[in-house]
């Protein structure tokens, strides 16, 4: 049997154990940041396959990014000019509000549902490989910019064609969008325990989804209606929503207290969430494979 | 070679070692570990929030008792491998083997023990994972090497070499789902091995492929081993644990009944497959004769199995270079117009490929069975057998194929009569001078 003649002594030494990882802290924020920066090349390659077979399998590729706003939108807008639903004044043109609306929304949606989405994806991955998990977190994080920016070209043509004047605070709205992906990750990260072990969350996620969005500002401006208005306040993607849709377009931001506090609570969730999601990927494993 | 072991797993209820009680040249160290897992599949999922809530915020989530509908999958398996060497895995299926390995590889907890591994693991558990069927060959080499933590760069330079070793030069363009399970097989294969691990745990993944190309990988992990490379591998092929492997463990039911050098351990574990009675010893034949189902609603029933001389007289084993008849008593209940007789012999000792395959049917020999007690002789001038232990499986069918009845293990021995030194088989002969 040959041998190496000086066996070299590796550096990397890994060890499993059954305490929670909780427990040593600065070991963990270690290996969660060494673990992000590892992942960022396996990130982007999952990234370009994904979009790659996206663009492959289907004829229309990735125009499905912008063609369910597009639907919602141009509905809405319809709607609106038939006279069925009446929303009340709005700062710039309906179609290109709703649109705008919609737009934002769905990107919040999309981060919101993210996380799930990445893990069903990657199941059997999951199961059989190790690996920086915040890649498939990131890959998904650079699919939904991806789709914001088919979705961005698509308003531009909007806001040409009804000439809507936009404001110089456009430049700080990449800030407002940031948070709103921020929050809707944080809070998908802190679900996937739950959304992959109890079903029945899962299911009535559709649900609750329905009703936030009913309870967001998206298709309409926000109420004054006392206890409607109430409500729509209290949800934290209020502020960050029409933040982004002011910096956008009128340039007077309206609440930027609420903004401020709500973003640093969105730093608070997506850190929050990811460290659930690490320590929960070995229990979710022995489960989903 | 070196074989380092450390039986006894009643040790086991030792403290948890320190790293400093690790040897300093253990490549991988497993200390008292287990796995408990669930039946009841609401449960499960009841337990794993408790214990993602304990785990998130820093409470003790007693991993070491066993709570209702549980149980022990793995339980206080301890082993050490030292640089440069590997270690099988054997066991029955659900004994154990895959969840162990996927706590070393770090895919799931443990819940107690401890595990220590010093260097670059690479799990191939299943070839290909994450490999997508609409991109091409290439496209998903890249892919799948970075889900080993190779660098664009790193996977530039062995491209070259993986494709050569998959042998796809032709389809490495195509997209990967009009590839053939084999060229995915081997694709997969390739990649995760030219990732250079310190430690590569195998699972049972080379039982896919054809034989040119499990040929292929076990050379190719031999070459490894000859590089340093340990090898943690699962597996049921025999051959590839004495190979490939200086020790073994076999697992029962999660617990670790032996750690032992790999030939010690394989070779307890082909007894325990035959079930084979603790006393016996290589030498010694269990007795010469086995007897069937003895189903009585059948057609046919093999009643017995055994060995008779030239002389019609039973003999307890066959000898290499003289002639034998197996005979099989059987009951036949209702006439058969053409028996097929299907007599299959392996080594006891070495895998599930058969030195002998003779049927009836394909010497064309029609066997009719009147109603009553039979025996078909299946006579051999010469014994071509080396002297070993072997099974042998006797199955009487039907065509359309229908199996009327089978002994499906009979053990016996074929002894030495003449000088068979380096001779795989017995060559019937005659030397003259012309």
């Amino acid at each position: 049997m040959i041998r190496p003649p000086v066996p070299k002594l590796p550096v990397h030494e890994t060890i499993y154990t059954p305490e929670s990882r909780i427990r040593s802290p600065k070991r963990l924020l270690r290996e969660m940041a060494a673990d992000l920066w590892r992942s960022r090349e396996l990130a982007w390659r999952l990234l370009t396959r994904d979009i790659r077979s996206q663009y492959r399998s289907s004829f229309l590729g990735t125009a499905w990014a912008i063609v369910p706003a597009a639907v919602t939108a141009g509905g809405l807008a319809f709607a609106s000019s038939a006279g069925v639903i009446n929303v009340g004044e709005t700062d710039i043109p309906y179609p290109a509000f709703v649109m705008l609306g919609t737009i934002l929304w769905q990107t919040f949606l999309e981060a919101f549902r993210g996380p799930e989405k990445a893990i069903k994806a990657s199941r059997s991955m999951l199961s059989r490989v190790k690996f920086p998990y915040e890649a498939i977190i990131l890959s998904q994080l650079g699919q939904i910019l991806f789709d914001l920016l088919l979705k961005l070209i698509l308003l531009v043509i909007l806001f040409v064609v009804f000439s809507v004047s936009i404001s110089w605070k456009i430049v700080l709205a990449p800030v407002a969008f940031t948070s709103l992906i921020m929050l809707g990750m944080g809070f998908g990260l802190f679900l996937v325990p739950i959304n992959h072990l109890v079903q029945d969350i899962s299911r009535s996620m559709e649900l609750l989804l329905l009703v936030w969005f009913f309870l967001t500002p998206v298709i309409y401006p926000v109420p004054t209606q006392p206890l409607f208005a109430a409500l729509v306040r209290l949800n934290p993607v209020t502020p960050l929503l029409i933040t982004a849709r002011e910096m956008m377009t009128t340039g007077v931001v309206s609440e930027p207290v609420a903004f401020g506090l709500v973003s640093l609570g969105a730093i608070a969730a997506l850190f929050a969430g990811w460290l659930i999601f690490r320590l929960s990927i070995p229990f979710l494993v022995e489960r989903i494979s | 070679m070196s074989a380092s072991p450390v039986i006894d797993s009643n040790s086991a209820d030792l403290a948890l070692a320190d790293s400093e009680q690790i040897p300093a040249d253990s490549i991988l160290s497993v200390q008292n570990v287990s796995k408990k897992f669930c039946r009841n599949l609401k449960k499960s999922y009841i337990y794993g929030l408790r214990d993602i809530f304990s785990e998130v915020v820093g409470a003790g989530r007693k991993s070491d008792q066993l709570r209702n509908q549980e149980f022990w999958a793995v339980k206080d398996v301890s082993l050490n491998v030292k640089r440069g060497e590997s270690i099988g895995l054997v066991g029955v299926n659900g004994s154990g083997k895959s969840t162990l390995l996927r706590m070393l590889s770090g895919l799931m907890k443990a819940d107690t023990g401890r595990i220590v591994a010093r260097g670059k693991i690479a799990a191939l558990i299943a070839l290909g994972a994450g490999f997508n069927p609409l991109l091409s060959g290439r496209e998903n080499v890249f892919i799948n090497m970075a889900i080993f933590g190779f660098s664009r760069a790193q996977i530039a330079d062995c491209f070259d070499e993986v494709v050569n070793f998959a042998e796809i030069w032709e389809a490495i363009d195509s997209p990967v789902r009009t590839y053939s399970s084999g060229m995915r097989a081997r694709l997969g294969f390739a990649c995760a091995i030219f990732t250079q691990p310190d430690i590569l745990l195998l699972d049972e993944v080379l039982a896919v492929g054809d034989a040119m190309f499990r040929a292929k990988c076990y050379r190719q992990l031999a070459k490894m081993r000859e590089q340093g490379t340990s090898f943690f591998l699962v597996s049921h092929n025999a051959n590839a644990v004495l190979n490939l492997c200086n020790t073994a463990v076999f697992l029962e039911k999660g617990r670790m009944i032996m750690y032992d050098t790999a030939e010690a351990v394989i070779s307890r574990y082909e007894e325990a497959l035959l079930d084979y009675k603790a006393d016996a010893n290589r030498g010694a034949a269990a007795a010469a004769v086995a007897t069937g189902s003895n189903q009585v609603d059948t057609e046919l029933s093999i009643e017995k199995v055994s060995f008779i001389d030239d002389a019609g007289e039973p003999i307890a084993a066959l000898a290499s270079g003289q002639s034998a008849s197996v005979c099989i008593n059987c009951t036949v209940r209702e006439p058969i117009e053409n028996a097929i007789v299907i007599v299959m012999i392996r080594e006891l000792n070495s895998g599930t490929e058969c030195v002998l395959n003779l049927s009836s049917e394909r010497d064309k020999k029609a066997l009719p069975l009147a109603i009553g007690q039979q025996e078909i002789r299946l006579q051999l001038p010469y014994c071509g057998l080396s002297p070993n232990l072997y099974v042998m499986k006797v199955t009487v069918a039907r065509r359309p194929f229908y199996v009327f009845d089978m002994v499906e293990s009979f053990r016996f021995e074929v002894k030495k009569s003449k000088n068979m030194n380096q001779c795989q088989f017995y060559q019937p002969r005659k030397w003259q001078l012309q």
